[in-house]
């Protein structure tokens, strides 16, 4: 069968959501359908950019026909390709989920469902235009995009505590714009150049220059992704969102910045990767994966727990800094990558899962639950899958990005770092086995009569839920192939 | 230098540093206000002084012109007890290694930006012009170098108008209006010469400083001014027709975009003979359209429609 070819889908990718935004934000109806339409669409294009990219491997694409460092190029990489993949379904899951959601909302909570949907693509496009950028302004902007657009789905909902959260959420991520436009301008002053590629062959990494340039990139970066002790703002935005709102925030916009990271400390900062820079962001990884695993221990309400474990698995992700100092660099970015996607797709089910519990409990305190019975039994199936997922259990993608990890922990004799990971993975089990011990042994009857729980407040989050377990099979398959390693970064 | 440039700069660089401290620590806020505004103005000369007139253009509408009125606006709907004397905060110990950070910050960043060879891209932008289809480097990287640049940034544009109407209803309707009588009827002077200043700075932006960017900030500063004066959105505009305003621009950007990829092969690339004409298109939808997203930001809200016949 003959697919579109990879420029046509990357344009599709980042042109459809903002067009169809645009046009329902205009038209000011809900028309479900086509925002449904746009969605299934891009799934379906990022499913055969994957494809694509499998047979083809990176490719790279100039914008106008401009050839950098004047124009902009996209590229096309495997690790871009599986964050595009995971923001399509949870892309695809959340819209589904909140077309449900929000349909019995009317009144003044009407405004809800009619700015949802643009606002949910805008962020889905600017995912999409940074998964494939690899030019520093360029995913500046594509950064500010997706910040924005998470910032007003936060103010989505308009209770009190939301707004303050919304707002401490902008000012941290202006905060991290700046100081990141503050390293573009140290980088561009010293080379001239913005693209990947070309600061990569120019980069001296002794450089003090390019030294503060880089550190300036990462802190911004660090506030973006909420990396302990930046990640004050995410516990509140994230967890008195709107349900579908966390599941993208949580899964994927974290995530986004975080990979920026990767793609600048695995690319064109690569030479400046050495044992000091690569200690103090393991470090501080470490930090994060035990205050936020604690914090998560201590949370009385279900989505702020699920939020604080966003925390600590975000500082479980930081230890690939260390482990790439020396020693085989493909495995551990692809470790990286799974990572990620995995946590993209099993945070998502469990926010999806979190609100439709709170829903049919009608309270969020995980002591007052309602139990494994009725309709509500499909999310609290939802909830076991995702933290399999997120704990590592075989065969999930988790376990497979985490036995990378491992074993390159092993072949360079870091045993530190494998303890903490070790250490990282009995938290998340011990936090989230108390709340399936809290809410399944303990559970409450819940709200008389009990509310309707429609299939697309149950389907996505499974959906999501079993994707994390079954990709993992796959996903182990292809990272015992050598030769799928090797290509799955340029250079590397 | 000229000793007179001397004085000027030396001049212009202390009236910014006191106008900064009054913006900041002003006993009441208007004056704060005031300062901020009379802050940007300043900047914009300093970017005349750097040969960026561009930059200084957008910088007196936006930086001076439109974020005062959005200020002032804010201030309107204070309550008097917070527009009056602000408390003055102690400066507590605690702040100390924070303040310390900030100055070894600054010294090293301002050494290192001393050192920076500044390369940039000029040469390759000049190299580059005879194939731009406008005369106006600015304007080449702006729509057609880095035009995916541009596109996004009036993406986040209409994102912020959009995040901000979903807070709530238009908030104009219940502000007072400036205390001006002669404001009326000067705006009803000036606002056709805004309106013919934004279209002589949207055709001069294909050869020389001017462009969608000023050309809008001087739009919406025309519109707000007459907002200010007491008009109001009229009320067929009101729906769809402003929302179509509002995001007209990005939808024009994204069409002639992804036309390229039929036209001319690649996303973005505009057919040599038609590029100019092309670039002229979206320079003029981009620019009304920021004219009307930034109004729509001022009017803080999305105006009440008004509805006829069917509910």
């Amino acid at each position: 069968m003959d697919l579109p070819s990879t420029a046509v889908l990357v344009v599709v990718l980042v042109t459809l959501p903002l067009a169809a935004a645009t046009l329902l934000f205009a038209s000011g109806r809900q028309p479900r359908t086509l925002t449904l339409a746009a969605a299934l669409l891009l799934t379906v294009a990022a499913l055969a950019l994957g494809w694509n990219v499998h047979i083809e491997g990176v490719s790279v694409h100039r914008i106008g026909g401009w050839a950098a460092p004047l124009g902009i190029h996209w590229q096309v990489t495997p690790s871009g390709t599986v964050m595009l993949l995971a923001t399509a379904l949870v892309g695809l899951a959340g819209a589904v989920y909140g077309a449900g959601y929000f349909l019995h909302r009317a009144g003044p909570e009407g405004r809800m469902a009619r700015v949802f949907m643009p606002l949910w693509l805008f962020a889905w496009g600017g995912l999409n235009a940074l998964f494939v950028a690899a030019d520093l302004f360029n995913l500046y902007v594509a950064l500010e995009v997706m910040t924005l657009a998470s910032v007003a789905l936060v103010a989505l909902s308009a209770r009190r505590m939301a707004l303050q959260a919304a707002m401490r959420y902008l000012l941290a991520g202006l905060f991290g714009s700046v100081i990141y436009l503050l390293g573009v301008a140290l980088l561009y002053g010293q080379y001239g150049v913005l693209d990947f590629d070309a600061l990569a062959t120019m980069l001296d990494p002794d450089d003090p220059g390019s030294r503060a340039g880089a550190v300036a990139l990462t802190v911004g970066l660090l506030a973006k992704a909420a990396i302990f002790p930046l990640h004050f703002w995410l516990p509140g935005a994230h967890g008195r969102a709107e349900p579908p709102v966390s599941a993208l925030l949580s899964g994927l916009v974290v995530a986004a910045a975080f990979y920026l990271m990767l793609r600048l400390w695995f690319g064109p900062l690569a030479g400046m990767l050495n044992f000091g820079a690569g200690t103090l962001l393991g470090v501080l990884g470490a930090g994060a994966l035990l205050w936020g695993g604690v914090l998560a221990l201590l949370q009385r309400r279900l989505k702020m727990l699920v939020a604080y474990s966003t925390v600590s698995q975000f500082g479980f992700a930081m230890l690939v800094f260390p482990l790439a100092v020396s020693g085989n660099r493909a495995p551990v970015l692809a470790g990286g990558t799974l990572l990620l996607a995995n946590h993209a797709l099993a945070k998502a089910a469990l926010f999806l899962a979190a609100g439709t519990l709170v829903r049919a409990s009608g309270s969020e305190r995980i002591g007052q639950l309602v139990g494994f019975s009725g309709r509500a039994r499909w999310a609290w199936l939802a909830v076991i899958l995702a933290s399999a997922a997120l704990i590592g259990l075989p065969p999930t993608l988790g376990f497979s990005a985490k036995w990378l990890l491992l074993q390159a922990a092993v072949t360079e004799g870091a045993w530190w770092w494998l303890a903490v990971m070790l250490g990282g993975t009995l938290l998340t089990f011990a936090y989230l086995g108390r709340l399936l011990e809290l809410a399944l042994l303990d559970a409450a009857p819940g709200p008389s009569p009990p509310p309707v729980l429609t299939p697309a407040l149950l389907a996505p989050a499974l959906l999501l839920a079993l994707l994390a377990c079954v990709t993992g099979l796959w996903a182990f398959d292809f990272e015992l192939d050598g030769k799928a390693l090797a290509r799955l970064e340029p250079g590397s | 230098m000229h000793p007179v440039e001397v004085t000027f700069d030396a001049l212009l660089l202390f009236s910014m540093v006191v106008l900064a401290w009054q913006g900041v620590h002003a006993r009441n806020m208007f004056r704060a206000v005031v300062s901020f505004m009379m802050f940007g103005l300043l900047t914009a000369v300093a970017w005349v002084r750097l040969e960026a007139p561009d930059i200084a253009l957008a910088e007196a509408s936006l930086g001076a012109g439109l974020t005062g009125a959005l200020l002032l606006a804010t201030l309107g709907r204070l309550g008097p007890e917070r527009r009056g004397p602000r408390r003055r905060r102690a400066m507590k110990l605690s702040m100390l290694p924070w303040l310390a950070l900030g100055l070894v910050g600054t010294t090293v960043l301002l050494a290192v930006t001393l050192s920076l060879p500044a390369p940039g891209l000029g040469e390759a932008v000049l190299a580059a012009m005879p194939a731009a289809g406008v005369d106006s480097p600015v304007t080449a990287v702006l729509l057609n170098f880095r035009a995916w640049d541009t596109l996004l940034e009036i993406g986040v544009m209409l994102l912020a108008v959009i995040a901000l109407w979903s807070l709530g209803q238009d908030v104009l309707a219940s502000t007072s209006r400036l205390p001006a009588p002669a404001l009326p009827a000067l705006v009803r002077v000036l606002f056709p010469l805004f309106v013919l200043s934004t279209f002589y700075l949207l055709w001069r932006g294909g050869h020389g400083p001017g462009g969608a960017f000023p050309a809008g900030a001087l739009l919406a500063a025309g519109l707000v001014l007459a907002l200010l004066a007491g008009a109001r959105v009229p009320e067929r505009m009101r729906g769809a027709p402003l929302r179509w305003a509002v995001g007209g621009g990005l939808f024009a950007f994204l069409i002639v975009a992804v036309g390229g990829m039929w036209a001319a092969g690649a996303f973005f690339a505009y057919p040599p003979q038609h590029a100019s004409i092309l670039i002229a298109i979206v320079e003029i939808a981009a620019g009304l359209s920021i004219g009307v997203m930034l109004t729509a930001l001022f009017l803080g809200g999305e105006p009440t429609e008004v509805r006829r016949g069917r509910t």
